[in-house]
This record gives structure tokens, C-alpha cells and sequence, in this order.
């Protein structure tokens, strides 16, 4: 995994950020959430045009070439904003399958598209149990006709190439599906944060297309920066979240004093500094270790992961609190917020889940 | 007086051969009787070398024995004493004393103070906080009346540490109470070894005594150590106060790898695995906790610093206080809850309770020294977050009207 030099970076994370600051306003992303879609194809395909869809694919195959670096630091981005987009599914889980799997010939069929936006792509790891691990993938090979369910998958009714973890024998593979194809339903799931967009796969002898290389390992490889990719998103989540609430403790007044003098008050801001800041700190890090290929990374990892998704549900349900009677209106984007932290909370593993990884890695 | 203008090279060269012809190494430091690390002979020696030289505080003027270098040519002066482990040098930037003194004192007073500290031939201790005014430190109601050429102090100190060994204490003392808190209060530096000056070791909860407890019954001071104006001794401390964070600030710049520590076992993990509870699900989330805050907290002091290098200051810099009282605290728990029963014990046969029982108490040395949690939480709400101020009612009464707490409090 490589990575941009400073000032390519640089700019690129300002042409995000203008961007994302007049199309994925608290507007736009109200509009967008109210869509089937769960999406905007024109924000989605500027995004593209930056380079972002394509953020880590490899120059060879129409990407940026960059790495998990500039991946936290668009996520960061992308959650002070509440983005809506296939983000996650295409350009980070099923791109970076593709790129552990090794398989050449899949990369070059699929990657440009995934690269250019234009195809959207996701992966579905995981059973109805959702556990993201091993033993939690519960569709199965024969052959080359895929049975059993698939769940939690981002993105797949919007998905234009299914990649699907399945068993065969002691192997698990990735098979490359068509949604359109026979023995494939698709079932929107409905979500509590209507910034997301899940469902429910059940395989019936569809056809598949195996791609090489050992599953479960590409598997692993795409949820780590599946996981360094979120940890950047609630990071930056947790600050902005912050942010809107220590501007509304300033301006909103009680007793003849803003809210934000009260001692009650302020405590609790001073100790969601501390948890967005080390949210920060700990996505950063993973990110770095991660693109450096570094032991590290392995304890790096999990912490982020849990330490992120903590922070941002523990930042955002206080901001709610901070706020008052307002912040319990639909119209407030309090809990927007929320809604996106406690549902990133349990992507990919549950915290705990990464507490008992991080354990783990360091030896116990 | 100015100091003719040297190359940087010639400096170097200077301070290496002035090194080289007197630098000859010291015997390590002892703990005194009383537990406070004092300088040896050899130690007090070197250091009038060096002030004598004019190494001591090579930032100030000839006349404050310096060279009147710049802060770039100090650092110079400074690497070369680090490179061969010498001591002494660069205390224009880290003597507290000696940097309060001059830029306070008396005229009288500042040309026989000022060359004692440098050389360290005189120890001192800080007379700040009271039993009445702790995170209120305004508050304090030691008081110094003039008398004659003298001011006389009645009141009590309290976390005074090297009070037995001081010659003398900065103190601040109220000398006007009907002025505003604030403005109402000097500052002094206070002779220790008098009558009317009574040291008594405090027993911490720890049952340990680091510090000591100052009793200041018509202790005398000479006129001539007042620092500052009379009734300006506010602004004096807060310059005082200031150097003290600096220097901190420096130390926490110093020189660390950054590597993080992957060869030895988590403290927390080696303690379950030999207590045999490393198995136990709900502990295990528990001790994962703990070290992610360790580690946390680590992470956010190295981005502080690589911003703090690239020249941006960072937020996270006010953040570490805190985040350290949750690890010692959390760590301690996390300590017990691995012992279970085995916590109740004392004494050197059981030194895993030891270790617990005492990390729990100590844990509060952080949470409360220098400034509780909660007042880190209003200077982070404040400063950082820019949240308004409490209105503070006591501000601008005088003094005399302001409420003190009840004796049950005290």
C-alpha cells in the first residue's frame, strides 16, 4: 500500500473537504437519507472524479495509488460530514479484497470500475450472526453455484458486482456474483441510522465466479481497512459532533449565563475533548501501521477500533445531553450523530470483540 | 552591557575546550536522611565553576553572570554540556529561583540571591497553598504586616516539600485585605531557618511523607525580599508559575525514542496470567481498557509533539493531566479486581497487595497535585474549548468579606 506525497495529499483533503462542505451539508444529507438509494450519484461521482472512489486502488488500475493514511484522513472528513455513499463497500472492502486476493485477471476486470465510480461493488462476509469472522460465513460453494444467506452487506442494493465469502470444503473463497442473477435476492434491511445502507443476501445455486487466492486471508486484510476507514470516520465524527455542541453551550443561555459556563457542563465537554482527541490519535496511528505493513499494526488495529467507536457513541450521546430539550427534536443533527456512531459501533465486530483482539495481539 | 558578537563555531569551540579542561565528572547523586535528593560537595563545586565562568546562564548579561548570547547560541552551550553529562548550564530557561529573583527582586537584595542560586548554595522550597486555599489559591490567608524594617508572617503552608532543608521559602502572604483577593496579596522570599518558622512532616494516605506542613508564627522577613510591589504579588507568582510550566513543558520535549515498548509483557497482563485469571472474559475487557488508555494517551502525546515540531500547537497537550489520573486510577482498580481477595493483604509478605493498595491511594497525587481533575476540566473547558468563565463572586470584594470555609472543612 503506498502513499501520496504531503502535498498531493494536502490537496486532495482541501478539495474533499470544500466539497463535502456545500454537498453533504446537514440539508443534503437529510435529502439523501430519504432516498431508496441512500445516496447522491452526482456528490458520488465528483467524489470519484477526486480520486476518492479510486483512493487506494493502484495507479495500474485507474486509482490514486494511495494508502491508509489518506484513506483515516477522507474518512475523518467524510464523518464530520454524515456522508452518504458506498464509500465503505466499493472503494475500501471490495477494493482492497480484490487487491489481497492477488487474482490479476479480477483486478483488471474490475478495479477500473470500481476506481472511475461508475461500478459500485461490495462484499458480503458475514452470516446473520454478525460476527465478521470465520466461522460466521454462512454461504457455501458447490461447484460454482453459491447457497446460504449473506448479511449485513453494505451498499448491496445499490451494487453493481457482488464479491461473496463462501465455504468450500475447509477453504473459504470469494466468488465474484451478479446481484441480476438468478438465485440471488436481495433484501433491503431497514436502519436505525438512515445515513446507511444494508442487506440481506440469500443465495439460491447462484452462479458464481471464484477469484483466487486464499478468502478468509483477503477477507482479513479488507476488514483491517475496513476498520482503520471507520475508526477515521468516528474520529472525525466525534470532533465535529463536539464541535456543533461546544458552540451551542456558548450561544444558548440559562439563568443569564451561557449554558457552556456551568461547570456541569463545561466537565463534560472537557472529557469528550479527551476521547475525540485520542479517537484521533489512535485512527491515525492504526492508519499508519497499517500502510507501513508493520507488526503494529496488529494490536494497532483493534485499538482504534474500539477506542473510535466508544469515543463516537460516548461523544454523541453526551452532545444530546449538552444540548437539552432541542437536541431530543428530529430536527436537530444531534442525533444523526448517534445514529452513525452506534451503528459503526457494531460493524465489523463489536467493541468488545476488538478489546478481546487487541488482548490478543499483545500476548494474552 | 552588551557582549561582543561570536560565531557560532568559535562558541562551540570555546565551551568544548572550557569542557574539556575542567569537566571531570561527579559522583552520583545520594538521597539525604530526610529523602530529598541533596547536592553533594563535588556537585555545589562544579556549579560554582560554571556560574563563575559564565556558562551558568549564558542568556543573561555579563553583569547576571551570562554572555548575553541568543537563544540559539544558549542551545549551543547547552548540547555541549549535554554531550559530556555535565550539569549547570541553560538555567536562565530552567532555574526557577534564580529566574523569579531577577526578574523581581530588590536591587539589594537580587545581587546577593541571584549567584546563590545559580550555584545552588542555597536550597529553597515553594510556600504557596494553604489548608483553606488549595485549588483557590487566591484564597490564602497567611498574612505579613510590616514591622519596621521587616514584615511579620502568621499563617500555614501546606505540600511543602524540602521545607526541613530550605533556606528559604517563596512565599506568598495577604498584606492588604481590603483590596480585592487578587490584589491584596506579596510575595516574599522567606528566610526558613528562624524560630518563628515550624516544619512538620505531613503522613500521606499512603503512609509515606514527601511533604510537610509550615507553621509560620511572627516569622521575620527583611523588607528588602519582598519581590514585586507590595500587593502586586500575584502578578509575580503567575511569572513564577509560568516557569514552572515551561520547564515541564520542556522536559515533556526531552529526548524520548517514541518506540513503543513491544518486547515486555503489560504490567496488567503478567499480574492476571500469574494470578490465573488471564481466562476470565469480563477481566479480560477490563485490562484491555486499561492499557488502551496507557496507550492512548501515548499516541496523543507523540501527535502532540510532531505538531508542536511542524510549529501548530495542538489541543492535546492540555489533555494529558487528565488522561493520566483515569490510567492510574483505572489501572489500580484493574490491579485489585485481578487480586479479588487477595487485595486485603499488607505487608512485605504479599507485595502484589502492596503494589495495588498503594497505586490505588497514590492514584489521587495526580488526580488532585497540581490542580484537581475538576479544575483541569475548567482550564480544558476554558482555554482550549473557549467556554465561558463561572462568574466568580468573590472577585472583586474585598478580601475581608470574603467566605472561608467552616473548621469542619479545614
Amino acid at each position: 500500500m503506498t502513499t501520496l506525497p504531503a502535498d498531493q495529499r494536502a490537496a486532495l483533503l482541501e478539495a474533499v473537504s470544500r466539497l463535502l462542505a456545500t454537498e453533504s451539508s446537514e440539508a443534503s444529507v437529510r435529502r439523501t437519507m430519504a432516498t431508496p438509494a441512500g445516496y447522491d450519484r452526482a456528490l458520488w461521482k465528483q467524489l470519484a472524479d477526486m480520486g476518492v472512489a479510486g483512493l487506494v486502488v493502484d495507479e495500474a488500475h485507474g486509482g490514486a495509488g494511495a494508502g491508509a493514511v489518506e484513506l483515516e484522513a477522507v474518512m475523518e472528513l467524510a464523518g464530520a460530514a454524515l456522508l452518504c455513499a458506498p464509500l465503505l463497500a466499493s472503494s475500501v472492502l471490495a477494493a482492497e479484497l480484490l487487491r489481497a486476493s492477488g487474482d490479476e485477471a479480477a483486478q483488471a476486470r474490475l478495479l477500473p470500475g470500481i476506481a472511475s465510480g461508475a461500478t459500485i461493488a461490495t462484499a458480503a462476509l458475514t452470516g446473520d450472526a454478525g460476527t465478521w469472522t470465520r466461522d460466521g460465513v454462512s454461504v457455501t460453494a458447490a461447484g460454482e453455484a453459491l447457497s446460504g444467506v449473506a448479511s449485513y452487506v453494505l451498499h448491496a442494493q445499490n451494487a453493481d458486482v457482488l464479491l461473496v465469502l463462501a465455504r468450500e470444503r475447509d477453504d473459504v473463497a470469494i466468488y465474484e456474483v451478479d446481484p441480476r442473477a438468478r438465485g440471488v435476492a436481495i433484501a433491503a434491511l431497514p436502519t436505525f441510522d438512515h445515513t446507511l445502507r444494508l442487506a440481506r443476501i440469500a443465495f439460491d445455486g447462484a452462479p458464481g465466479r471464484r477469484i483466487a487466492g486464499d478468502g478468509w486471508r483477503a477477507a482479513e486484510a479488507a476488514l483491517d481497512l475496513a476498520l482503520v476507514a471507520l475508526a477515521g470516520e468516528q474520529a472525525g465524527g466525534s470532533r465535529r459532533c463536539l464541535e456543533l455542541t461546544v458552540e451551542y453551550a456558548k450561544n444558548r443561555f440559562q439563568f443569564g449565563r451561557a449554558i457552556g459556563s456551568f461547570q456541569a457542563v463545561k466537565h463534560m465537554a472537557a472529557d469528550l475533548l479527551l476521547e475525540a482527541e485520542s479517537a484521533v490519535s489512535a485512527a491515525r496511528s492504526a492508519a499508519e501501521q497499517l500502510a507501513a505493513g508493520s507488526a503494529e499494526a496488529r494490536a494497532a488495529v483493534p485499538l482504534a477500533a474500539f477506542a473510535c467507536a466508544d469515543a463516537f457513541t460516548q461523544v454523541a450521546a453526551t452532545s444530546i445531553q449538552m444540548h437539552g430539550g432541542i437536541a431530543f427534536t428530529w430536527e436537530n443533527p444531534a442525533h444523526l450523530y448517534l445514529r452513525r456512531a452506534r451503528s459503526g459501533a457494531q460493524l465489523f465486530g463489536s467493541p468488545s470483540a476488538h478489546r478481546e483482539r487487541y488482548l490478543a495481539a499483545l500476548g494474552a | 552591557m552588551s557582549t561582543a558578537a561570536i560565531s557560532d563555531s568559535a562558541l562551540r569551540d570555546e565551551v568544548r575546550a572550557w569542557l574539556a579542561a575542567n569537566w571531570k565528572g561527579l559522583p552520583k547523586p545520594q538521597r539525604g536522611a530526610s529523602g530529598d535528593w541533596t547536592l553533594s560537595p563535588e556537585h555545589k563545586a562544579w556549579l560554582s565553576l560554571v556560574v563563575e565562568a559564565r556558562w551558568a546562564a549564558p542568556r543573561w548579561s555579563a553583569e547576571w553572570y551570562g554572555r548575553g548570547l541568543s537563544d540559539d547560541q544558549a542551545r549551543i552551550v547547552e548540547r555541549e554540556f549535554a554531550a559530556v553529562g555535565a550539569p549547570g548550564t541553560g538555567q536562565d530557561r530552567t532555574n526557577l529561583w534564580a529566574n523569579t529573583a531577577l526578574a523581581h527582586a530588590s536591587p539589594a537584595f537580587r545581587q546577593k540571591i541571584v549567584p546563590a542560586l545559580l550555584k545552588s548554595s542555597v536550597a529553597m522550597c515553594l510556600l504557596y497553598s494553604e489548608p483553606g486555599a488549595g485549588s483557590d489559591l487566591a484564597g490564602i490567608r497567611t498574612r505579613a504586616d510590616r514591622d519596621g524594617d521587616d514584615f511579620v508572617v502568621n499563617g500555614q503552608k501546606v505540600w511543602t516539600s524540602g521545607a526541613a532543608t530550605a533556606d528559604y521559602g517563596m512565599l506568598i502572604a495577604r498584606t492588604d485585605w481590603d483590596a480585592p483577593k487578587h490584589r491584596g496579596i506579596s510575595f516574599f522570599f522567606c528566610p526558613m531557618k528562624q524560630p518563628g518558622v515550624e516544619v512538620r512532616p505531613l503522613r500521606q494516605i499512603t503512609n509515606e511523607s514527601h511533604f510537610n506542613e509550615v507553621f509560620l508564627t511572627n516569622a521575620r522577613i527583611p523588607a528588602e525580599n519582598l519581590l514585586g510591589p507590595l500587593n502586586h504579588g500575584w502578578g509575580v507568582l503567575q511569572t513564577a508559575l509560568a516557569y514552572e510550566r515551561s520547564v515541564m513543558g520542556d522536559d515533556a520535549r526531552g529526548p524520548r525514542s517514541g518506540v513503543p515498548e513491544a518486547t515486555k509483557e503489560e504490567p496488567l497482563i503478567a499480574l492476571a496470567r500469574e494470578a490465573g485469571v488471564l481466562g476470565d472474559a469480563a477481566l479480560r475487557q477490563q485490562i484491555a481498557q486499561a492499557i488502551a488508555y496507557k496507550k492512548l494517551n501515548a499516541l496523543n502525546s507523540l501527535r502532540a509533539k510532531a505538531d508542536l515540531a511542524q510549529g501548530t500547537s495542538s489541543p492535546v497537550v492540555s489533555l494529558g493531566k487528565l488522561a493520566m489520573s483515569r490510567i492510574l486510577h483505572e489501572e489500580a482498580r484493574v490491579r485489585t479486581a485481578i487480586l479479588g481477595a487477595r487485595s486485603l493483604f499488607e505487608g512485605p509478605q504479599h507485595p502484589r497487595a502492596e503494589d495495588a493498595n498503594f497505586l490505588t491511594l497514590n492514584a489521587y497525587f495526580t488526580s488532585i497535585g497540581g490542580g484537581t481533575d475538576q479544575i483541569q476540566r475548567n482550564i480544558i473547558g476554558e482555554r482550549v474549548l473557549g467556554l465561558p468563565k463561572e462568574p466568580e463572586i468573590d472577585r472583586e470584594i474585598p478580601f475581608r468579606e470574603v467566605k472561608a470555609s467552616r473548621s469542619k472543612a479545614r
